[in-house]
């Protein structure tokens, strides 16, 4: 169910929203939240203002955050040797979708822990998206109540 | 009351009102709470990009409801991915017209009933709840504004 109508999803990273942080290197001076482990997150989503908002709440608590806006530019990314300790997954990207992005992760041999995100629940997309490899199928918003737990276990299994 | 602390007032009670009547919910908040001196137009930025995102999903979800044979998947791939961009700022009035709409064209095989026509009930309700959520933030916007030229600080 891709939306052929693409909102940024030419795959680039950060696309440039006028100095809107979206991650990609920039760290907030004062985050929320500080952690024992540097952690990193890639965040995959083709809507820019849901993209924008997930960096800056992971940015804003301490995380390091990449951010695409398609499953084949997460891809490439990690095939290029970047490694991530959680990466949040859009099911519903415009060309490779979520569950096939998930999977092709997943084959690569990544294990770290995924997230898939979607802007509604609906039970069939989860058992699809889980059955693809993701660890939790969350609704957004993706809020830090949702990620928190998860950026904990994360650290303390580092 | 001076000046600033009488905007400050104005722009205090004006935010209240926006969560009381249920134009923003909780997401509106750690939207603000991302801005800071470093990303001092944070939310403004944010919001102006969802406008722009909002008036091309309308205008496409418009488009697909005018065509002879309606592309239902089409349409629905659009109003999931408003409700989404909606929920990411805190539009919880916009988001819940949004879950209406996608229910509404689920329910393809209601006899008697014309799906498109259902359809474009839905879509107005959502152009609606949308311009009153702008027309909202606009007005936040412009006593945020006026608050700092006339040199007091936004209340956090």
């Amino acid at each position: 169910m891709a939306s052929d109508t693409d909102y940024d999803s030419d795959g680039m990273r950060g696309n440039g929203d006028g100095g809107l942080s979206e991650g990609n290197g920039r760290r907030r001076k004062h985050p929320f939240m500080t952690w024992r482990n540097n952690l990193r997150a890639l965040v995959v989503d083709n809507a820019r203002t849901c993209r924008i908002m997930e960096s800056g709440l992971l940015d804003a608590y301490g995380v390091e955050v990449e951010a695409v806006g398609t499953g084949e530019a997460a891809v490439e990314l990690i095939a290029s040797g970047e490694t991530f300790d959680l990466i949040v997954l859009e099911m519903f990207l415009p060309f490779m979708s979520g569950p096939e992005t998930a999977r092709t992760i997943r084959e690569m041999g990544i294990s770290c822990k995924i997230l898939g995100i979607a802007p509604m629940y609906c039970e069939k997309d989860a058992q699809e998206f889980l059955a693809a490899g993701i660890d939790e199928f969350l609704e957004k918003p993706f809020t830090p109540e949702l990620f928190i737990p998860f950026l904990m276990e994360i650290d303390n299994q580092k | 009351m001076d000046g600033v602390a009488q905007l400050q007032k104005q722009l205090v009670d004006f935010t209240d009102s926006l969560f009381q009547e249920g134009f923003l919910d909780e997401q509106f908040n750690q939207l603000q709470q991302l801005q800071d001196e470093s990303n001092p137009d944070f939310v403004v930025e944010v919001v102006s990009l969802f406008f722009e995102d909002s008036e091309r999903l309308l205008n496409e979800l418009a488009k697909a409801l005018e065509q002879k044979t309606i592309d239902f998947r089409k349409v629905d791939a659009h109003v999931h991915q408003f409700k989404g961009s909606s929920s990411s700022i805190g539009a919880q009035r916009v988001q819940k017209v949004c879950i209406a709409f996608r229910n509404y064209c689920e329910e393809q095989n209601i006899e008697g009933v014309k799906p498109w026509h259902r359809c474009l009930k839905c879509l107005q309700q959502v152009k609606l709840e949308y311009s009153l959520v702008k027309n909202k933030l606009e007005t936040l916007f412009k006593i945020e504004k006026q608050l700092i030229a006339a040199g007091g600080s936004i209340p956090t």
